[in-house]
């Protein structure tokens, strides 16, 4: 029967079926899941770590798969990533990371995905997503996220500023039921305004001026504080506070490569804060300044300088995937701008969702599709960033022009000179032109360089007028790279031209990169070229279309002097197949000028003279264009476009598209994202009054530098893992007052400065306020504070009479080219010191200097003893105080020990001495004074004899307490 | 005046966090009961540790595995053929993979001690203690040029800024001896990231290492530690006033400041220190024998021996993490031989005979067991010849690093390369677990060991890193 016979096959396929699946099941139980347990679990189960996002302990972990997508396709090992990744196919995806697997066991996943993957395990709990903290619709739960309250105006509430302020802290004093302290001593207050104003002391004389010659005169606060903010001083002061925000510096730590320029975008932050520039209008100017429009040169120099701030960071120049050195650049600049203006750790998000607050890693890589179109480098083996110059008034700019156009005017007699009627002096030696030769000629005045490279012309037989050198110095640092624009794809033979020479290295390393990739020839300079005395053959190569095509010569190791001179791209279908018919061929082709022996006849002797001059008026024409002011800055080259989520922020690794936007927790704080937005754009939503964070992190940036430490006492960091406001009330009512006051620094800084709370002294507490506030989070007291490394070496070298005070400028030796061991020894303020990542100025690295690599909103505070030794055996520190002790030696001379000591005091402590102090330093210089100590011995025995007792008294002193704090 | 204080007022009293805390470092070895180990992680050691420092000797520029430790019989047997590689620089720029003229050493290996286990002719004296060595070959390493790879073995990391490694230690365990720096780095270049790789980034400065010598540098000492330029008896009549000073000043405000009374400590360790740093690093009391081992009588060695010795010294002294650098300040550091492979041969011969005696001085003095002795460079070097030359390229991919002591298996071998010696191809040890695992011999779990920075807490081996359990005594 044919429903019998039917059954019967259909228990025979399920028997077959059955069958099968216990096949599966045994072959997953034996193969697949042991293996899985012994590879795989570690990193990829529920219980361990989820490496990727993915597990692996149940089937819904590989069919959900990690964050790059599904791990298996069943019935498909090919497409399957997690087999890719045990065969190691894929580099930047190999499992198990610590060795393949053995062949059998990659073999049996290989089956077992073909076979369909059977996998009976279920999982006990669904694989959740490690997402924590804030989300973006629930940003609103934290305070800093909240919009700032513009609807009522402080000015409206009437009433002086000041007042205000100090009613919000003495409001959070009473609740807290806390006795504030009294005024601090005039002295105090006069050296607290110069310390935090200025960054330097008062002298005797000007202490004197304020409070009267005794210091009993009543002080005019207000006075002295307009006296000090117009001070081109406080610019200076209030700028390196901003400096430690923007990690400013002029140089990179790898290969200590210098920013010979940078020092500009530092004269723009002294400039802007004496000027009192808005604050909103400094944003703009550092984020977007090259995209503004402006009224006049001064103003579009301003903002081109400005926008420097993006190229400040430490780049890793010579990491070898360029696509992730730009990805890592752009990381770089959204880390700073987060920290600097928003109080954001945004860089957290360039992996995973931020884990704390509401920023996902679409809003990432939203922003930095923003930054993405700007370019900071131009990519060599070793990147260079970007100087420009600098767009100048015309007369100025007609100067330089004018130098460019006789530069061209004088290179083209001498052309002429040297071709004419095929006469060459005996100087001139033998020129190839470039354009003569065959194929593509590149000579070394089109060859970008990295790292000084001289030119010369000492040799003879040299492609084109001269040819370069690295000097022998600097080995490892210095690049001339050869790239014809637009190479015809195809193969050719790559020659280059070294001007050989005794002196020459024997062992210069010159890289092709073409599309067989990079392969390096090491050329032995002394020997005679090979080929039509110019060339040496660097072999045969292929370049493809917008491929790499470049030759790059390099002083790497060099053990002599490097030369190039010309690089020459030859189409092999040029040469003929025959490769000795090839040289002659190119040789004949060449219209190279022979040497002649000159004649010594009047005419000749003449044009060999007009020659000399004409070369030597080049050389001081070239000289002066070096002069020509130059910025640091990126470039906005674009295109602007959209850039999709990068997968655990790995470059070759590309998720979904995301379009241009601000950070979403934010709103758009009045900006349109109708069109996609641009650095302006992102520019005008950070300095926006609606934006919650700007004026907030503004705010209690200044109310940290007056006060010691911020209202939110973590200045970089308003996120959920930030500190709390102390007085959040205040915070806001500062930031109304910022904006209000059109964001002028100043105007806070007055605000702050004239208060109680920032005038109080410092005393020992209660029980109470021990208590309740030991850290004066609420300001019941004045805070002892430590001078930083700027202002203790400013006030040394103030006091010993040896500190150059002019404004901007750079003091940079020329010709620095890398910062090792840089030799610091200018006596100018601390501000104007070149800052270099590899050689930082005298007392910076000891003293608690920030870290020039990151955005810092607070330094560290650490008391250790390498800061006493540097106090102690420093020869810098010595040295202050000999030029000092001369300096008080002729004041001894003229008055009394007595007389000097109270002076000396006055300059460097800021007060008279104290009797026990006068006593000490007596003794020290051996004098009995008033001494109260009667035993004779104990007193020689203080005293150091000779003419160096005033220097080590001196030395002594500022080594002392009360140089290095502020009551 | 009481200067007593400890070290809960001192937290009680600052606000500013662990900046602080380092005033509390100052004072600790000072006070009784007082562990300066628990200054960082709330509880000290996360377990037993096996060792309690580590002396690392930085080769740097990348030592060849091949023609070294890594013995690949292969190679010579199929000299100057073609190969498919995944050279690690072609992946870098071109993403793909590259064929290279495999070249064999030009040095002869031999089998030494009771393990029998090879090296070649470039370590000679070095080898005789390879039964105390724990061999890891299947070491590998992000960054394919010198100053990624360098930054990544310090701190972990190629393109950001992250504390270095010494720096960690001393954050966890805190230093044995107070009147000493406990993160020593002898000689070290100022090229390839120079300071940062001893640097403390965002872990308070007191963390960071200090530099004893440099490049070009002959005196092996620490900057203004002492001047010269005046008599002894003059610098402590100085002292004694500048105390004075500070006590009358101190006195002054009648009050409590901790702040302040961490300045005056600190200014009495200084002293301290002044007074003791100079002794240990004096080898006028070595004998003459110990002087001819370490190789300072012979021009070749003397300069790493006295660095070894050195670091024998400061180990005696408690200090944690002492690095005995060998390298230069070019972009093209020691044993970076691109194109002259046998130029090996003079590296070699620097640091062999310092090398050997440094372990048998550690041994015969019982420091082996405790101290951690770990060799090894930024990466190894490829086993095929750089295009035309004579010599290897960059191999972060798989390269040897030796360890001693500190309760590492002892005469092991862990991991291998391919035939060729390219690529780790079992056991494969990445950089992070060799940090993980250096870390866990110190008492410190690598997952435990953090420091909240910039709204996270940050780790050495960041979300890598796996002890290496295999070769643990």
């Amino acid at each position: 029967m044919c429903t019998l016979g039917g059954m019967g096959d259909s228990i025979l396929i399920a028997d077959e079926e059955k069958e099968r699946a216990a096949d599966r099941i045994a072959f997953f139980e034996s193969k697949i899941r042991p293996a899985l347990i012994q590879y795989c679990y570690e990193c990829h189960s529920q219980s361990t770590e989820t490496n990727g996002g993915l597990t692996l302990d149940s089937k819904m972990g590989w069919e959900q798969g990690g964050d790059s997508g599904t791990a298996i396709i069943a019935g498909h090992p090919d497409k399957s990533r997690l087999i890719k990744a045990i065969r190691y196919e894929i580099p930047k995806l190999q499992m198990p990371p610590d060795g393949r697997m053995p062949k059998d066991v990659v073999e049996a996943f290989e089956k077992w995905v073909a076979d369909g993957a059977y996998d009976p395990r279920e999982e006990l709990t669904s694989p959740t997503r490690h997402d924590s903290g804030l989300t973006v619709e629930r940003a609103q739960e934290h305070w800093a996220y909240r919009p700032l309250d513009l609807s009522q105006t402080n000015s409206a509430a009437g009433g002086n500023p000041t007042e205000t302020m100090d009613r919000f802290v003495d409001a959070a004093l009473r609740t807290n039921n806390l006795n504030a302290a009294g005024r601090a001593s005039p002295n105090a207050i006069v050296r607290r305004l110069y310390f935090d104003l200025t960054g330097l002391p008062p002298s005797a004389q000007e202490l004197s001026d304020w409070i009267g010659p005794a210091g009993d005169r009543p002080l005019d606060v207000a006075a002295l504080i307009d006296h000090l903010l117009n001070s081109t001083r406080f610019g200076e002061h209030f700028a390196r506070k901003w400096l430690d925000v923007v990690r400013y510096a002029e140089s990179v730590t790898l290969r200590g490569l210098v920013f010979p320029h940078a020092w500009r975008y530092r004269d723009y932050v002294v400039d802007s804060f004496n000027a009192d520039r808005p604050f909103d209008q400094m944003i703009r100017e550092q984020i977007a300044g090259d995209l503004m429009s402006h009224n006049d040169e001064n103003q579009r120099r301003r903002q081109l300088i400005a926008t420097g701030f993006l190229a400040l960071g430490n780049t890793n120049l010579e990491e070898q995937d360029k696509s992730q050195l730009d990805m890592d650049y752009v990381d770089e600049q959204l880390e700073v701008i987060g920290n600097a203006f928003l109080g954001q750790t945004i860089g957290c998000a360039r992996c995973h969702n931020h884990k704390f607050d509401p920023i996902p890693t679409r809003d990432y890589y939203a922003l930095a599709g923003i930054l993405k179109s700007a370019v900071g480098m131009e990519h060599e083996n070793v990147s260079k960033w970007i100087d420009q110059p600098l767009p100048l008034p015309k007369e100025e700019q007609s100067k330089y022009d004018a130098i460019s156009k006789e530069l061209a005017e004088v290179s083209r007699r001498i052309a002429d000179l040297k071709k004419s009627s095929g006469k060459v002096t005996k100087e001139a030696k033998s020129r190839t032109d470039p354009g003569q030769l065959p194929g593509v000629v590149i000579d070394n005045a089109s060859a970008k360089l990295v790292g000084s490279w001289m030119v010369s012309s000492a040799v003879a037989s040299t492609v084109g007028a001269n040819y370069i050198h690295d000097g022998n110095e600097q080995q490892g640092t210095k690049t001339a790279t050869f790239e014809p624009p637009n190479l015809t794809p195809g193969a050719y033979e790559v020659r280059f031209a070294y001007a050989p020479h005794g002196n020459r290295a024997t062992n210069a390393k010159v890289r092709v990169f073409s599309a067989d990739g990079e392969s390096t020839v090491v050329v032995n300079q002394q020997s005679p070229a090979p080929e039509d005395h110019l060339w040496i053959s660097l072999g045969k190569y292929r370049f493809e279309k917008d491929g790499q095509s470049f030759v790059m010569v390099t002083n790497e190791g060099a053990n002599g002097v490097v030369i190039a001179d010309a690089v020459q791209f030859l189409p092999i279908a040029e040469t003929a197949p025959n490769d000795t018919a090839t040289k002659t061929s190119v040789s004949t082709s060449t219209k190279s000028v022979s040497i002649e022996p000159a004649k010594e006849d009047p005419q000749t002797i003449a044009k060999e003279k007009e020659l000399k001059d004409l070369e030597s008026s080049k050389k001081s024409l070239e000289a002066r264009l070096v002069d020509r002011p130059m910025y640091l800055t990126i470039l906005e080259k674009g295109p602007a476009a959209d850039i999709p989520v990068h997968i655990r922020g790995d470059v070759h690794n590309l998720g979904e598209m995301v379009p241009r936007g601000f950070l979403t927790a934010l709103g758009n704080a009045g900006v349109s994202t109708e069109k996609a937005p641009s650095r302006m754009e992102l520019a005008q939503w950070i300095s926006s009054p609606s934006n919650p964070l700007t004026a907030r992190v503004y705010a209690n940036r200044i109310w940290s530098w007056m006060m010691g430490q911020g209202i939110v006492a973590s200045n970089n960091n308003f996120g959920t893992t930030g500190s709390s406001p102390t007085h959040p009330e205040l915070l806001d009512w500062l930031a109304r007052e910022l904006i209000e006051n059109s964001w002028s620094t100043k105007h806070l800084v007055k605000v702050i400065a004239l208060s109680k709370a920032y005038q109080r002294a410092v005393c020992q507490a209660d029980d109470r306020q021990q208590q309740i506030d030991p850290s004066n989070t609420l300001c019941w007291r004045g805070n002892i504070r430590r001078l930083p490394a700027e202002a203790m070496r400013d006030s040394m070298l103030l006091i010993s009479g040896e500190l150059e005070e002019s404004v901007g400028g750079s003091v940079m030796r020329t010709n620095t080219k890398a910062d090792y061991n840089y030799r610091h020894d200018s006596n100018r303020r601390s501000v104007y010191q070149t800052l270099f990542r590899n050689s930082l100025p005298e007392l910076f690295d000891a003293f608690d200097f920030a870290d020039t690599s990151m955005s810092i909103g607070q330094r560290p505070r650490t008391t250790v003893a390498t800061q006493a030794l540097t106090l102690a055996n420093s020869p810098w520190v010595i040295a202050r105080a000999r030029a000092a002790a001369k300096k008080y030696e002729k004041m001894r001379s003229t008055s009394s020990s007595d007389l000097m000591l109270t002076q000396l005091f006055l300059d460097c402590l800021g007060r008279f001495p104290e009797p026990s102090e006068k006593e000490a330093c007596l003794e020290f210089l051996g004098e009995s004074g008033t001494s109260t100590n009667t035993d004779t011995e104990a007193r020689n025995e203080a005293a150091v004899s000779g003419a160096d007792s005033l220097q080590m008294l001196i030395h002594g002193l500022f080594t002392s307490l009360d140089f290095r704090y502020l009551d | 005046m009481s200067l007593a204080i400890s070290r809960r007022q001192l937290l009680q009293h600052t606000a500013c966090g662990f900046g602080s805390l380092a005033a509390s470092a100052v004072l600790a070895g000072n006070a009784p009961g007082m562990e300066s180990t628990q200054d960082a992680t709330a509880d000290g050691c996360h377990h037993v540790p096996r060792a309690k420092r580590i002396i690392f000797l930085f080769m740097q520029g990348g030592v060849s595995q091949v023609d070294s430790f890594d013995y690949k019989p292969a190679l010579a047997l199929h000299h100057g053929e073609r190969h498919l590689f995944d050279d690690a620089r072609q992946l870098a720029k071109t993403g793909q993979r590259t064929e290279h003229h495999l070249m064999q050493s030009p040095w002869k290996f031999r089998q030494y001690g009771e393990t029998g286990r090879w090296a070649s002719e470039l370590f000679p004296h070095s080898a005789e203690h390879i039964d105390e060595m724990c061999m890891l070959h299947g070491m590998h390493t992000e960054g394919v040029a010198h100053g990624p790879a360098t930054l990544f073995l310090h701190c972990g990391s190629a393109n950001f800024i992250r504390p270095s490694f010494g720096s960690w230690v001393l954050y966890g365990l805190g230093s044995e001896n107070s009147d000493l720096p406990g993160f020593v780095s002898i000689a070290p270049s100022v090229g390839n990231g120079g300071p940062r790789n001893y640097g403390s980034a965002f872990l308070p400065p007191k963390y960071q290492g200090t530099r004893v010598g440099g490049v070009g540098i002959d005196s092996l000492s620490i900057e203004n530690l002492t001047r010269t330029d005046l008599a002894d008896l003059e610098q402590r009549k100085q002292f004694d006033f500048v105390s004075r000073l500070n006590e009358s000043q101190y006195g002054r405000r009648q009050m409590h400041e901790e702040e302040l009374e961490a300045a005056i400590q600190s200014h009495e360790l200084a002293w301290r220190m002044q007074r003791m740093a100079p002794e240990v690093m004096d080898f006028s009391n070595e004998s003459a024998s110990t002087l001819e081992m370490y190789g300072l009588n012979d021009p070749k060695t003397k300069a790493y021996g006295e660095r070894c010795l050195m670091a024998r010294r400061l180990c005696e002294s408690g200090v944690r993490f002492i690095q005995v650098n060998y390298g230069d300040n070019s972009a093209n550091p020691a044993w970076d031989q691109h194109s002259n492979i046998p130029k090996h041969m003079d590296h070699a011969q620097a640091v062999d005979k310092p090398i050997a005696a440094l372990m048998a001085d550690l041994k015969q003095r019982g420091l082996l067991e405790d101290t951690i002795v770990w060799w090894g460079s930024e990466f190894g070097r490829t086993p095929y010849s750089q295009e035309n030359g004579t010599g290897r390229d960059h191999n972060p991919r798989g390269f040897t690093v030796w360890l001693a002591g500190g309760g590492f298996k002892r005469g092991h071998t862990h991991g291998q390369t391919d035939e060729f010696g390219f690529e780790g191809v079992e056991g494969r040890v990445h950089m992070h677990d060799l940090h993980a695992t250096l870390l866990h011999q110190l008492g410190l779990d690598h997952l435990r060991l953090t420091f909240r920075h910039a709204g996270r807490d940050y780790r050495l081996t960041d979300v890598h890193g796996r002890v290496v359990k295999e070769i643990l005594a």
